[in-house]
């Protein structure tokens, strides 16, 4: 069982590897390009043609190890990108892309895709991980940076509806404290779960569409 | 499609059944520490400052209250994250972060004021002070020290380093310093405690003070949960200090605490005795609040009190004269909010403290999620006897002034 469960996460872990590699030298030689503006919609969704490769259309990611960001508070992705563009949160393709953002293309870029519709993957796991899922939230609480529904507030992020496998890579980095996190508070979060308690957080959290 | 519906169940099960077989208790995270048990379910939560700052123009501004007399204007903005304040002798207003990692100098340049990243890559920069040319800044692991800093705002190189290995731990809880010069020569900073409530270290919810000279440090007081803000006295030379008290023993307990320190090794009571006269329901066991110095003022429960200077200036009305002005950043754990503003704290000739409002008009909605639209951090004195005060949560410094009325 152990040995199915890691080829399952590294088999999705590769593909999108790859697949961001292969995207990312184009397209941070394009945001070059984006014309400077204030802050708003229109400009956001200029800006976000550079996201699409990635992120999806709208903001809806179709690789499950790159998230959506559609319906992310938008003060979230202000901060997420902020944290790349200062090398507070590292990821080989993102810190590339954040290094040339102004402030006002962070929140541009913020305004838009915290605007847009999220279509949730439509995972359904068996019951007894939804109960198990929902019980994990409320007794880490979980449920109150992220709200009752998961679906975020402010700086914290959305997690209803989350690519599965985003998920579970973000909690076993805030577990090792290798990810990026003001104050630590996530870091000493994750660290209260035991490895699997995650994955089943990660597929209830994904499965969520609300 | 079935290979992937194969492999989903299959996970699945392999999930579940471990899980549930593995009970191990793990320590609860720093920020849930004496959390009981009926609060599980509590939606409070902490604020995090907009990380780009926001612009004065999209804020209501116009909505800031002072007494009569008084006017607060935007004095600086595109200062995100703006905490500490400190003011050069030739006129340079030094600001600091404690999330983001840079210090900034804030000039004036031909005639138009100028917010310009001074130190950057800095580990939680938050105490600053200006003395005699040099720059001190507190991170969370070290002091360091930029002598001359005024000519060398566009260089300003390393730092010296006056003490170092501050924070071995590297641990989330209350690692962000405030920095004062003490009349001694001394530098005076916290180390907070590293959690919510648990049993501190011989160094952690202690004011520490440093010579600068030597690198000499003392162990000033103990049993403070955690201050950033502190002040000497500008006629006793006494030190005194806010103290954030403990979370999660409800909306109204414990006050949050104004102390004064009249001498080197008093307890404040932390984490045995909260606000001089309430036991903590766990560390308070076979202990009595009579064993620790109790705060001269108690400023509400969960209030955040943060930077405080003493008016010494000629501007203000001659009561403001060797009064506190205090900023309050604001409650997060209590439901309904308050602070967020800046307040007065006078004392009479018996050392009664009184305390007054002075600026308000942040918190717009008490039972808000946010509550507030900004959150003030510290307070700065100028020489014309104005005060400059930072907001965090926007990166905008204002300016409170005062025009005699005519007679």
């Amino acid at each position: 069982m152990k040995t199915l469960c890691s080829w399952h996460a590294s088999r999705a872990k590769r593909w999108s590897m790859t697949a961001a590699y292969r995207t990312a030298a184009v397209l941070a030689l394009m945001i070059h390009f984006i014309p400077a503006s204030h802050a708003g919609l229109e400009e956001g969704r200029v800006k976000s043609q550079v996201c699409a490769t990635c992120h999806g259309v709208d903001g809806n990611s179709v690789s499950s190890n790159i998230p959506s960001l559609a319906a992310q508070p938008k003060q979230f992705i202000v901060t997420a990108l902020y944290m790349y563009r200062e090398g507070k949160r590292k990821n080989e393709v993102m810190s590339v892309f954040a290094e040339k953002l102004s402030n006002s293309d962070l929140n541009d870029l913020a305004q838009y895709f915290s605007t847009q519709k999220l279509n949730p993957p439509q995972n359904l796991p068996e019951s007894n991980v939804l109960a198990k899922g929902r019980e994990i939230t409320e007794k880490n609480n979980c449920v109150a940076c992220h709200t009752a529904n998961l679906v975020g507030q402010q700086h914290i992020p959305r997690l209803a509806g989350q690519h599965q496998p985003y998920l579970l890579e973000q909690l076993k980095l805030f577990k090792a404290a290798q990810r990026g996190d003001f104050d630590g508070t996530m870091t000493s979060a994750a660290q209260g779960l035991m490895s699997d308690e995650l994955e089943i957080l990660s597929l209830y959290l994904s499965s969520l569409n609300k | 499609m079935l290979n992937r519906f194969f492999l989903s169940a299959s996970v699945t099960a392999c999930l579940v059944s471990s899980a549930l077989a593995q009970q191990a208790p793990a320590a609860p995270p720093s920020w849930k520490q004496g959390m009981a048990s009926e609060q599980a379910q509590s939606a409070l939560h902490p604020f995090l400052p907009h990380i780009t700052g926001r612009a004065a123009a999209d804020l209501p501004v116009d909505k800031l209250k002072v007494p009569a007399g008084f006017k607060v204007e935007v004095w600086a903005e595109g200062a995100p994250e703006a905490r500490s304040l400190a003011l050069g002798d030739k006129g340079t207003v030094f600001a600091s972060n404690r999330n983001l990692s840079n210090v900034y100098a804030i000039v004036e340049n031909a005639g138009k004021r100028e917010v310009k990243v001074l130190l950057k890559g800095l580990k939680a920069p938050n105490g600053l002070v200006f003395d005699k040319g040099t720059l001190y800044v507190a991170e969370r692991n070290r002091i360091t020290r930029f002598d001359d800093i005024e000519s060398k705002l566009d260089n300003p190189g390393e730092g010296k380093v006056v003490i170092d290995n501050l924070d071995p731990n590297n641990a989330a809880g209350h690692f962000w310093k405030y920095l004062v010069m003490g009349p001694d020569g001394k530098l005076y900073f916290n180390i907070g405690s590293p959690q919510n409530i648990t049993m501190p270290t011989y160094n952690e919810a202690s004011i520490i003070r440093v010579d600068p000279k030597t690198g000499i440090m003392e162990n000033f007081a103990q049993g403070v949960r955690n201050s950033v803000g502190m002040a000497f006295h500008p006629v006793s030379k006494d030190l005194w200090f806010t103290e954030h008290g403990r979370d999660w023993l409800g909306t109204d307990l414990p006050s949050d605490e104004l102390n004064v320190a009249k001498k080197k090794g008093q307890n404040f009571g932390f984490p045995f005795c909260h606000q001089g006269d309430t036991l903590d329901p766990v560390y308070g066991q076979n202990r009595t609040c009579d064993e620790f110095t109790p705060p001269v003022l108690k400023l509400g429960a969960h209030i955040a009190p943060v930077g405080m200077k003493f008016y010494t200036g000629q501007m203000f009305p001659a009561e403001y004269k060797n009064s506190m002005i205090i900023a309050q950043h604001g409650s997060w754990n209590r439901d309904p909010k308050q602070g967020y503003n800046l307040i007065r704290v006078s004392l009479d000739a018996k050392g009664n403290a009184t305390k007054h409002a002075f600026v308000d008009g942040f918190l717009e909605n008490e039972k808000g999620d946010p509550p507030m639209w900004g959150r003030p951090v510290d307070v700065l004195q100028m020489k014309d006897g104005s005060i400059l005060f930072s907001d965090d949560y926007n990166g905008i410094i204002y300016r409170v002034s005062y025009t005699k009325p005519s007679k």
